[in-house]
């Protein structure tokens, strides 16, 4: 029998902020993390902008209260980070944790730190600090330092499926609980920017020089950006021992194929499409139920086409009110549905929708346009948020207010 | 965590497995070996274009190719043209690839990069090649977790089994010999200093493993049928076991849940990986507890690498299909018990990960 699944606590980081409220506050003023980057040493930091997290590395060692020069990567340092906001704001107790699992979600993992020291890291005479960065380029090694800090041990899982990462981490938590496997879950995704994924996206000429337009017929690429958020998924069964509310319940999700392009969606957006259809089918809610999408929305021309023509043809005349909050925080690839998944919590919290800012023109093969203002008392129920990924992944996910 | 009580059906209905022994053809089991005198051993290669055709074989890297090619045999094997989901694991990932595009980006100051590169080494470019080679629009991911990369595709697929939600799951893993992360390895006392033969691996006596790579395909259905190899019953893991006493207890622990003692277990699939000081606990559950039982190693055979269990998988299914054992992985000197009905295959990986399958074959 198929359990009941239940978010309890979240933790986000990004250019926009160190914290859910410091999101928050952000995502409610406009407030964008687009900008030049400080803190990543590339030969492009005048010419392609992102949304970097405006903190050093030694910063990050403060919050996560770890000591610095000891090998904790960039990502591994916002995922403890935001895993212990997570764990905080659910209230778990340190026996809770221990009994938790824990699947994290990423894909450049500590590539940044491979790729700042390679040649030291390559060099057999070389010693000092730096040598604890060896064998951390990996996604699974940030998994093992979040469960030796977290003191988990009964279940760690790494998740490396491109954009779509941190949902099919939110996926393989939920039907864990669903399946009896397990109570808690800790789950998301936390990625670094690095020279590797910069110079990834901009040689295949998906990068837009300027802030990126999320649906706009003049759209031209996606920004970049870095960030982590951790979700606390509980069962009912827990829940009820608590006695705790939680924020929503993880109704409906799925993980679906385009089977169309190594890289890209198929234009019609097919594989978001039935993405969607077996998100509403699990939550047993129909298109007129859906209060808000948050989107994929990634900017380039093809993903808003493919994402649009999608919701266009589920929703018809009921197309809910929509966007994207990548302008925001840039598209934080492997974090970005855990940090998506955060920002509905958030609508749901204070009953809002994130507008979708720099859009004013609409894109001549939709009838459908996003929501630009900020719109308080929204009544949410139930969100739908997409996440869509290179290798024709399709996810999508249903939360529902507690 | 993770023992799961509900006895799913789950079959082992075909396979697909490339290493550095000649294992891509199902019908020779170990038959010709291949020596490797240098620390590292790599695959022995099918012929591709027997799988894939010429046109998409030119863009594709040797471990895409290896994985097509895995994937192709696995599915012949398992007379299907396409399953209903599709999951991938690496420990590792594209690392050659990964190292390319990395070395472009430090020798050509980041001007001018092949974005081949870059598209080949995200970790899902395997799962997502499948789904597109055979027209899968289903449940697609890969998981990318060190020494429980493999175990969590194959819990993931025996979870889809019993949700219904598939009938037939293509499940994989690929992981590849790279030489930055083998001086790394090195560094770390992982792999070992010294030279030494890969055939006469357990006879060494030092800290480190060899160095190896594979990739494995299994269609893992809800349904037995005539072809199908055997029964996945059961999956466990263990991380970082606090000492040997309590991984030992939850191997009895994980056998009683299956309603099995360590008696019944017929084949001993034990993933040491020639490290004295790694392999101390797997050496001593085979010591301590299946005396009674044929002692099987392939890590000399194989090399060591991060989803090196699915290597144990399909040689538990081998066995289990075939009823023989052969004499290079046997390493008792009294000839086994027969029939072969249970198997149980306990991997670790660095010592931290550990995992234990069970298949059983009536």
């Amino acid at each position: 029998m198929s359990r009941r699944v239940f978010i309890t606590g979240y933790g986000v980081m990004t250019a926009i902020g160190a914290n859910g409220p410091e999101n928050f506050a952000s995502l409610r003023d406009k407030q964008c993390g687009f900008g030049k980057l400080e803190f990543l040493d590339t030969v492009h930091r005048d010419s392609i902008f992102c949304s970097e997290i405006k903190l050093s590395d030694d910063d990050l060692c403060k919050l996560a209260s770890v000591p610095p020069n000891a090998g904790y990567t960039r990502t591994t340092l916002m995922g403890l980070i935001t895993a212990k906001e997570a764990i905080d704001s659910a209230g778990l107790s340190e026996a809770q944790v221990r009994n938790a699992g824990i699947i994290s979600a990423t894909t450049a993992g500590g590539i940044r730190e491979m790729e700042k020291y390679f040649h030291e890291l390559q060099n057999p005479q070389f010693t000092g600090d730096l040598l604890a960065f060896l064998d951390t380029a990996d996604p699974g090694e940030h998994t093992e330092r979040l469960a030796e800090v977290l003191h988990i041990k009964k279940y760690l899982a790494t998740v490396s499926t491109a954009c779509s990462s941190a949902t099919n981490a939110l996926i393989l938590g939920a039907r864990l609980i669903a399946n009896g496997v397990a109570d808690c879950i800790i789950c998301g995704g936390a990625e670094a920017l690095s020279k590797f994924t910069i110079n990834g996206f901009n040689s295949l000429m998906i990068l837009d020089k300027e802030h990126c337009r999320p649906f706009d017929h003049n759209r031209n690429g996606l920004n970049l950006g870095e960030g982590a958020a951790y979700l606390v998924l509980e069962s009912e069964e827990m829940l009820r021992r608590s006695g705790k509310k939680a924020i929503a319940e993880l109704r409906g999700y799925a993980n679906v194929n385009d089977a169309f392009h190594q890289t890209a969606s198929s234009p019609a957006g097919t594989g978001a499409l039935h993405a969607m259809k077996k998100t509403l089918a699990r939550a047993g809610l129909d298109v007129i139920d859906i209060d808000y999408i948050n989107t994929h929305g990634t900017g380039t021309e093809n993903n808003d086409l493919s994402e649009g023509l999608a919701i266009q043809t589920l929703f018809g005349s009921h197309v809910p009110p929509f966007s994207s909050t990548k302008p925001y925080t840039g598209h934080t690839t492997s974090a970005a549905g855990s940090v998506e998944a955060a920002f509905c919590l958030m609508a749901f919290q204070q009953d809002v929708i994130f507008p979708n800012i720099n859009f004013s023109q609409p894109m001549a093969e939709l009838s459908i346009r996003p929501i630009t203002e900020f719109i308080q008392g929204a009544g949410l129920k139930n969100i739908l948020s997409n996440s869509l990924g290179f290798g024709g992944s399709a996810t999508s996910l249903l939360f529902s207010k507690c | 965590m993770l023992i799961n009580r509900t006895g799913i059906d789950c079959y082992i209905n075909g396979a697909g497995m490339i290493s550095p022994q000649k294992t891509y053809d199902n019908d020779a089991f170990l038959s010709e070996l291949t020596q490797y005198a240098n620390n590292v051993l790599t695959c022995v290669l099918p012929n591709f274009k027997d799988y894939i055709n010429p046109f998409q074989m030119r863009r594709l890297s040797r471990m895409l190719r290896m994985g097509l090619a895995a994937a192709a045999i696995c599915l012949r094997d398992a007379r299907l043209k396409t399953p209903d989901a599709i999951i991938t694991s690496t420990g590792y990932g594209f690392q050659e690839d990964m190292g390319k595009f990395l070395t472009e980006i430090l020798q050509q100051d980041e001007q001018q990069l092949t974005p081949t590169y870059f598209m080949q080494s995200t970790h899902n470019a395997l799962s997502g090649l499948i789904a597109l080679s055979v027209k899968c629009m289903g449940y697609n991911t890969t998981y990318a977790g060190r020494g429980f990369a493999f175990e969590t595709a194959l819990h993931d697929a025996m979870m889809l089994l019993q949700e219904k939600e598939a009938e037939n799951v293509l499940i994989g893993s690929f992981d590849e010999a790279y030489p930055v992360q083998h001086s790394e390895y090195i560094r770390m006392g992982y792999l070992k200093r010294e030279r030494v033969n890969n055939l006469q691996l357990f006879e060494s006596k030092t800290e480190g493993a060899l160095q190896g790579e594979g990739v494995a395909f299994f269609m893992l259905s809800d349904s037995a049928l005539p072809h199908t190899w055997c029964r996945l019953r059961n999956l466990h893991m263990v991380y970082k076991p606090a000492d040997y006493g309590s991984l030992s207890a939850e191997l009895i622990d994980f056998l009683a849940e299956n309603d099995l003692a360590p008696g019944d277990v017929d084949v001993l699939v034990n993933g040491t990986s020639g490290d004295i000081v790694r392999d101390q606990w797997s050496l001593a559950i085979g010591r301590d507890c299946f005396g009674h039982a044929a002692d099987v190693r392939f890590k000399h055979l194989t090399g060591e690498y991060a989803t090196a269990s699915s290597f144990a998988l399909w040689l538990g299914a081998m066995i289990l299909k075939n009823q023989t054992i052969p004499e290079a992985v046997l390493a008792n000197a009294a000839p086994p018990r027969r029939p072969f009905r249970t198997v149980l295959a306990c991997n670790h990986f660095l010592g931290r990960y550990y995992s234990f399958f069970l298949l059983t074959r009536e």
